[in-house]
């Protein structure tokens, strides 16, 4: 490490404490560490202003109770081509001597399934403001599933997740209110709209073509615009 | 009789992070606001949201990145409402002036006033590292930046702060 190197790590962090061989042979670095080192409590002094006493505001009260859910439809079940495929994983799994965890969990309803997969997902509902790239976007909604624009929102997560057996797009988009998911199922056909709602979340599953998009937001989240711009900026490929 | 409980100790988990992170909450709202009044507003506005969406805290220990995310989307939402015009620092608001209130310490006030001028990319990053003890990687996280350009904004922050203290 040579002085310029050392400089700019302390530069950085001053709490660096990489660079040692250097440090010793060098007493120039040795002032410019101490000079950094300074400069850091003095901002850190700055920065501590003083703060007023906490004031909590009033707290709503939320609903915990299960009975919310507006959605109780029958046990779901799996199509035999999902069965065959999670009973050839199984055959290969035990060949691999791979240990499968969470195979059996069924769930009575599409409804339940996304309110499971989204609080098993937290890091998807983070609050941010930086958007994914076009090209995570095509990656994750590839043109053989859906053609889809930016047009929904500010869209700030997606991943491919399993739902219902299959692998779907799992998007999140920025809300008035915080983060609203988006899972495009191309595949899963439903009569007609289901409405959902958990603990602190309400949603809409939408029968589009031969598929449906379930779209859910906080609570307190108007969801009727963002039903539409979501609706406006998908179109099935298939 | 279940649900009390559950919306006891539900209470009780709020009260604990928010008693414990709320100082962070507090000063990172008033160094991106530049604005007392404006960082309790923001504040009040992030403690309703994490009440709200507490139960997608699942780790406890992430408390604290997790409350500071909310408290920068809160104050991004409020500029967004307000449109608030930049700060000229000839023209404070008290609200504003009141950040820079004067303190006995002199070379206090003088380094107070360099970071409240410095322009918002190298002062957010300073705040999160200095006050809040994020390491670059967190930072990196909480921006929405590549960690090489955070380490480029805290050279450049602590660079602008060193000159504007030796011109002083």
């Amino acid at each position: 490490m040579n002085c310029e190197e050392y400089r700019e790590a302390i530069a950085t962090d001053p709490s660096f404490d990489g660079g040692a061989g250097h440090l010793n042979e060098c007493a120039a670095c040795q002032q410019y560490r101490s000079d950094m080192q300074a400069l850091d409590q003095r901002i850190s002094r700055a920065l501590a202003i003083d703060v007023p006493e906490l004031q909590v505001p009033e707290l709503p009260e939320l609903s915990t109770s299960k009975s919310d859910k507006v959605v109780a439809l029958h046990r779901r079940q799996l199509a035999p081509q999902t069965w065959f495929a999670m009973a050839a994983t199984v055959v290969v799994a035990a060949l691999l001597g791979v240990r499968l965890v969470g195979t059996g969990i069924e769930y009575d309803s599409l409804a339940d399934e996304i309110l499971a997969h989204l609080d098993g997902e937290p890091n998807a509902l983070r609050v941010t403001d930086v958007a994914i790239t076009a090209k995570r976007l095509n990656a994750v909604v590839p043109a053989d599933i859906a053609l889809m624009d930016h047009s929904a929102g500010l869209i700030t997560y997606a991943q491919t997740c399993p739902i219902g057996g299959r692998d779907v797009p799992h998007l999140v988009i920025q809300g008035e209110r915080g983060p609203v998911t988006i899972l495009l199922m191309p595949e899963e056909k439903i009569s007609g709209p289901q409405r959902l709602s958990g603990d602190n979340v309400n949603g809409i599953i939408l029968p589009v073509g031969n598929g449906s998009i379930a779209i859910i937001g906080e609570r307190d989240e108007r969801l009727d615009r963002i039903e539409e711009s979501v609706l406006k900026s998908v179109v099935w490929s298939t | 009789m279940h649900s009390n409980k559950a919306a006891d100790a539900r209470r009780q988990r709020f009260d604990r992070q928010v008693g414990i992170y709320h100082q962070d909450m507090y000063r990172y709202a008033a160094w991106l606001s530049r604005d007392k009044t404006i960082a309790e507003d923001v504040v009040q506005e992030a403690l309703l949201r994490a009440w709200k969406s507490l139960d997608a805290l699942r780790d406890d220990s992430s408390a604290k990145q997790w409350l500071l995310t909310i408290v920068r989307r809160e104050n991004a939402r409020y500029f967004e409402r307000k449109r608030l015009e930049t700060v000229d620092i000839d023209n404070l608001t008290a609200s504003q002036a009141a950040l820079l209130a004067e303190q006995p310490d002199e070379a206090l006030d003088e380094m107070r006033l360099a970071i409240y001028e410095l322009e918002d990319d190298y002062r957010e990053p300073l705040v999160l590292q200095v006050l809040m003890g994020f390491s670059t990687n967190e930072i990196a996280e909480q921006m929405g930046l590549k960690q090489g350009a955070v380490l480029t904004r805290l050279h450049r922050a602590r660079a602008k702060l060193k000159d504007q203290m030796a011109r002083s």
